[in-house]
Order: C-alpha cells, then structure tokens, then sequence
C-alpha cells in the first residue's frame, strides 16, 4: 500500500491530491503508471509528460523496477515551473 | 577575526506570505563577505498578448525542499568560497509585480555570487518540484520551464 501524490494538472484531471493504493512490492514505474490510470483513466493524456518522484527521488516511466515499502510515497510529477 | 563563527548556512523557505527582499538579503550578509547578489521573480503582466491577472505556484513541498537543499550543496563544491545562501520561494497566489522567488548568495568577492545566483535560479528551474499556473482573464495554463529535463517542448 502506497501514498499517491497528485499535483499541478495532474490533479485536476485525478480530482484529487492524496489517496492510498495497492500495489505489487515490485512493479517497473510503466506499470505502476498504468495502475494508476485504471483508477484514473483521465490521467492517460499526460502520460508522455510526467515522471514519478518515487521516495522523493525522481524516476522516469519506463522499465525500472521499484522495491516499494508499505507507506512509500509516490508522486506524480507534471512538467515543472518554479521560479 | 574569527570566521569560525560564521558557518556558512543555508535559508530556505516556502512561504504563502509576501517575500522580502531586506530579509532575504539580510540572511546572507557577512562581516567576512564584500559581495551579496540577489536575483528576483517577479511576475510579468502578459505572456503571448494575453493579460495575465495572477500567478498561483504550488509545490511538493517536502521534496522541493531538498532539491533546493542539494542545489545549495553543488554551489557550495563548484564556488567553496560561497558563504550563505537563501532561497525563498512564493507558493499560493502571487500578484503581477510581485516577487515569486528570491535567491541570494554571499562570498567575500563578487563573481563567485553572481554565478553563484545564476546557476541556483537556472538548476531550480530544471529540478524543483514547484508549478506555476497562470490566471488569464478568462482562462488559464499551467506552466512548463523549457529547463525541466524530463518534458518535450514541442
């Protein structure tokens, strides 16, 4: 069970900012992506800009398998605009 | 003349409340320092020709703290002779005009600030989980730095 963190566009189009979610302890970050989606299939228009934060470190979608802690927190990262 | 006194520190702050610059600035003077430098975001009137009413930013605050927080760190290993550092960034709405980030960087002599505060607001721009959406007057965007090293410009 992971923290899901939704910010910026992402969530506007989730309608939410925080929820817990299940998911296999080894999961590559594509896979983890398309879980989320089936819970919110809007997402699916952003999937070519966004990376995770996982643990706070950023990880790009893509085959990189994730060792994932209950309580891990997992962010979905739109395209950034600071300062 | 004890400059052990003076550690050199790092000031980072996100904030919803105005920012200030005598109060940035003032966080990084030294005794030992003859150079502060400064940068400030302001928010401009219009992007496109279209007006922009306000800016709102809202950050993972807790990542963005320590991405600011190793930016500090790779300044202070390209210019060891940087003193303080102090970077206060604006979340929630920011008015046109007004300051939605502050950099400022103290080191006795004045070109190891200057790069100093360009490299801190440049790596910002690419690496700080902060989002900016800007309020038009009958819609609005969320913004994308082209510095962000994971997003397409198109």
């Amino acid at each position: 069970q992971v923290s899901v963190l939704y910010f910026a566009r992402s969530a506007e189009l989730a309608g939410l900012r925080c929820e817990t979610l299940s998911v296999p302890r080894q999961i590559t970050s594509l896979q983890l992506w398309e879980e989320i989606v089936k819970v919110h299939p809007r997402l699916a228009v952003i999937r070519d800009q966004v990376v995770f934060a996982v643990r706070q470190e950023y990880v790009l979608l893509g085959d990189q398998v994730l060792v994932l802690q209950p309580g891990d927190e997992v962010a979905i990262i739109p395209p950034i605009s600071g300062g | 003349m004890d400059e052990s006194e003076d550690v050199p520190k790092d000031f980072i702050k996100l904030k919803s409340e105005k920012l200030s610059v005598d109060e940035v600035s003032e966080l990084v003077i030294s005794p030992y320092c003859g150079a502060a430098s400064l940068f400030i975001g302001t928010t401009r009137n219009h992007f496109e020709g279209k007006k922009v009413i306000h800016l709102e930013y809202e950050a993972y605050t807790s990542m963005a703290e320590m991405e600011i927080k190793k930016i500090c760190g790779d300044v202070r290993q390209k210019w060891p002779s940087v003193k303080h550092i102090a970077v206060h960034h604006r979340l929630g709405v920011v008015p046109v005009t007004e300051a939605s980030v502050i950099i400022a960087v103290s080191s006795p002599h004045r070109a190891e600030s200057l790069e100093a505060v360009m490299y801190c607001i440049n790596t910002l721009k690419a690496s700080v989980p902060i989002w900016k959406k800007e309020i038009y007057e009958d819609e609005y965007s969320w913004k994308e730095n082209k510095e962000c090293f994971w997003a397409n410009s198109e």
